[in-house]
């Protein structure tokens, strides 16, 4: 007995050792990122600048926070970012000043828009057995069509003072709304994925689909569900940045699924399923618009970005591969 | 241990590799190379005193474009960034990457990073707006250059009128083939941005005027070559040699259309806007008709020039026009080595 305890003493602390650094490698890797970029521009870490970063965390980073939960379950959806177009323009054309509505009724219709896709999309993936990279992927060409179809492809000015205050105002002159957006928004996932047995189930889902659906949970309707939560923050998110560039364009959201999932792997959530961590993607949404801000402040020429912001993703999923080895 | 030590040599090189393309690219910017020798930390301690009043301050200007992965664009920003090395102009650029409130963000950079002017090259006349209210707010003068900003607020704005660019090559098409009754296809480019909008408003300008001319098919192939090419072959397929004129709003497109023309052994003539590099080479060779030329240099150095005018509180004109100029067979070799 005495020979083997030593053994396995050595190997847990290997193991947690391990765990360490694939659980904290992106943290450590963002304040390692705030420090250089500090040391090389002190204005990165600027007041205003500080504000710009989260601010923009916060609007990007609703796509991420809604991908998680699909990405828990084992699935991806392409078409967040082509809802968030979808959505954004959509709430822009009822809370134009000529139409006269309340702001609410122009946030509405394009959460509305989001419902309605993600139910489409769930619907798609669970019940009718769609892989979920094909059936987002058709969703996003028939959300972006729809984009166009609302104005023939011309943008909306001259939106409500109302409305415009989700995007670009400040709670109480210095707190952006966005922000408190953000912050609303992770109370609520938190709470949904860690406190309730609805987000057990979709780790449970995500981790052995026969399994969970052999011990009695509903595993379509949750997958179905994590579809919904997606598109509505992606909706949100196209809501708002409408409301900041105080129009509806119908290029807004362009691409942004693939940083999305470049936020959610940073951030440790396997793409396989039913492992990963809410807060992990926070530190992916972070790291990725610090790199962007900060790069761009220091006026690194694009070509260069788009090749460092490649092996910051690979490098964080090597991360996290430790953790699996073996 | 050994796993601790294998990450952070990963980190280590993950961002020795930042840090070298960041430092790599400070004295690119960096106007004067008198201090090229240590370019991070002379760089540094200025930024927090950028407002401090020594007389010799050297002036920042920050530019946002559209996106900085075409060779237009690509060609604004080395105009700009040889006239600032020249005139001692500490310059930022900024990629847009074709998106409105990524452009937006990055004016809101350039504000906390304390730059003097800011230059928009807007990826939407109406969403970039936004932008240009932050600016005045934060009292930073902003030139829109090449693509209209739909603002009061804009400082200047220094540009070409697409509109003229749309008439001028319909009508270069009329009097090359020299008669007023054939049947042409229009290529345009992405639905809804200004520089599509006002082009075949010039189009249409001159098809008006000629009423005999058909319109066989008009589409967008979102300012690509490969797109345009795609979109040619199928028009070829359903119309053939009924296809009398290639009309399409950038070179690059019509390029593409050439090319498909020239796969389908045809020789429908085509002519294009902005006078980029393949397409001067393509009228030489006779590929092309013509093109009107886009004064990239011209639009970026009027635009600094206008930035640095109110940076110093001068008066500065609301609109400064850069004409086209078309490029044919006869005058060609002039443009082949302008960049």
């Amino acid at each position: 007995m005495s020979q083997l305890d030593p053994g396995v003493q050595i190997k847990r602390r290997t193991m947690s050792r391990r765990q360490f650094v694939s659980t904290f490698g992106s943290l450590i890797g963002l304040i390692l990122l705030i420090i250089i970029m500090y040391a090389l521009k002190p204005n990165f870490l600027s007041t205003s600048n500080i504000r710009n970063i989260l601010r923009i965390s916060s609007i990007n980073g609703l796509l991420a926070v809604g991908m998680t939960f699909v990405v828990l379950t084992g699935g991806i959806d392409l078409s967040v970012g082509a809802v968030m177009g979808c959505a954004g323009m959509y709430s822009a054309y009822f809370a134009q000043t000529s139409m006269n509505k309340h702001w609410m009724v122009a946030v509405l219709v394009g959460v509305g828009m989001g419902l309605i896709i993600g139910t489409f999309n769930g619907v798609c993936v669970s019940y009718f057995r769609v892989p979920p990279f094909v059936g987002t992927l058709g969703s996003m060409s028939i959300a972006k069509g729809l984009t166009f179809l609302l104005t023939d492809a011309k943008p909306i000015p001259s939106l409500s003072t109302e409305f415009k205050f989700l995007g670009g105002g400040n709670i109480g002159g210095w707190l952006p709304t966005a922000i408190v957006i953000m912050l609303v928004v992770l109370a609520i996932c938190f709470t949904l994925l860690y406190k309730t047995r609805y987000g057990r189930y979709i780790f449970a889902v995500g981790g052995n689909l026969n399994a969970a659906h052999v011990s009695g949970i509903n595993t379509k309707r949750i997958i179905c569900s994590v579809y919904i939560i997606s598109s509505v923050l992606a909706a949100l998110a196209g809501i708002i940045t409408s409301a900041r560039v105080t129009s509806g364009v119908t290029s807004t959201g362009d691409g942004y699924e693939t940083n999305a999932i470049a936020m959610v792997v940073i951030g440790g959530t396997s793409l396989a399923g039913g492992r990963g961590r809410l807060w992990g993607t926070i530190i992916g949404i972070l790291l990725l618009q610090c790199l962007t801000n900060g790069l761009d402040m220091l006026g690194v020429n694009t070509y260069y970005q788009m090749i460092i912001k490649g092996f910051v993703v690979i490098g964080a999923v090597m991360l996290d591969g430790l953790n699996a080895e073996d | 241990m050994k796993h601790l030590k294998k990450t952070l040599t990963l980190f280590l090189a993950l961002f020795l590799v930042v840090a070298t393309f960041a430092a790599c690219s400070s004295p690119a910017q960096q106007a004067t190379p008198s201090e090229s020798s240590a370019p991070a930390e002379a760089n540094s301690p200025e930024a927090p005193s950028a407002s401090a009043d020594t007389p010799a301050k050297k002036l920042k200007i920050g530019a946002t474009y559209y996106s900085l992965q075409n060779e237009f664009t690509m060609r604004m920003d080395n105009a700009a960034k040889k006239y600032c090395q020249e005139n001692g102009i500490e310059l930022i650029s900024y990629d847009g990457n074709y998106d409105a409130a990524t452009q937006l963000s990055q004016i809101e950079t350039m504000i906390a990073d304390g730059c003097d002017a800011i230059i928009l090259n807007p990826h939407d006349a109406v969403a970039c707006a936004a932008g240009v209210e932050i600016a005045h707010q934060a009292g930073i003068p902003v030139v829109g250059v090449n693509t209209m900003v739909e603002s009061d607020l804009l400082t200047s704005y220094v540009g070409s009128q697409d509109v003229s660019a749309g008439e001028d090559i319909m009508q270069f098409m009329i009097d090359h083939l020299g008669k007023d009754e054939f049947n042409i296809v229009i290529i345009e480019g992405p639905m809804g941005q200004s520089a599509q909008l006002q082009r075949i408003e010039g189009i249409e300008n001159i098809l008006a005027k000629y009423p005999k001319i058909k319109e066989l098919a008009r589409n967008t192939a979102n300012w690509s070559r490969s797109e345009a090419m795609s979109l040619m072959e199928t028009w070829i397929n359903s119309f053939g040699s009924d296809i009398h004129a290639v009309i399409a709003e950038n070179d690059e497109m019509a390029l593409g259309a050439r090319q498909a023309i020239e796969d389908a052994g045809l020789d429908i003539p085509c002519i294009g806007i902005d006078g980029i590099t393949d397409a001067v080479t393509a009228i030489q060779e006779g590929r092309m008709i013509a093109s009107d030329f886009q004064n990239a240099e011209g639009q970026m150095v009027g635009a600094i020039e206008a930035a640095v005018k109110a940076v110093n509180g001068e008066q500065v004109e609301q609109f400064n026009w850069i004409p086209f100029e078309m490029i044919t067979p006869e005058n060609a070799v002039e443009y082949v080595n302008k960049y």
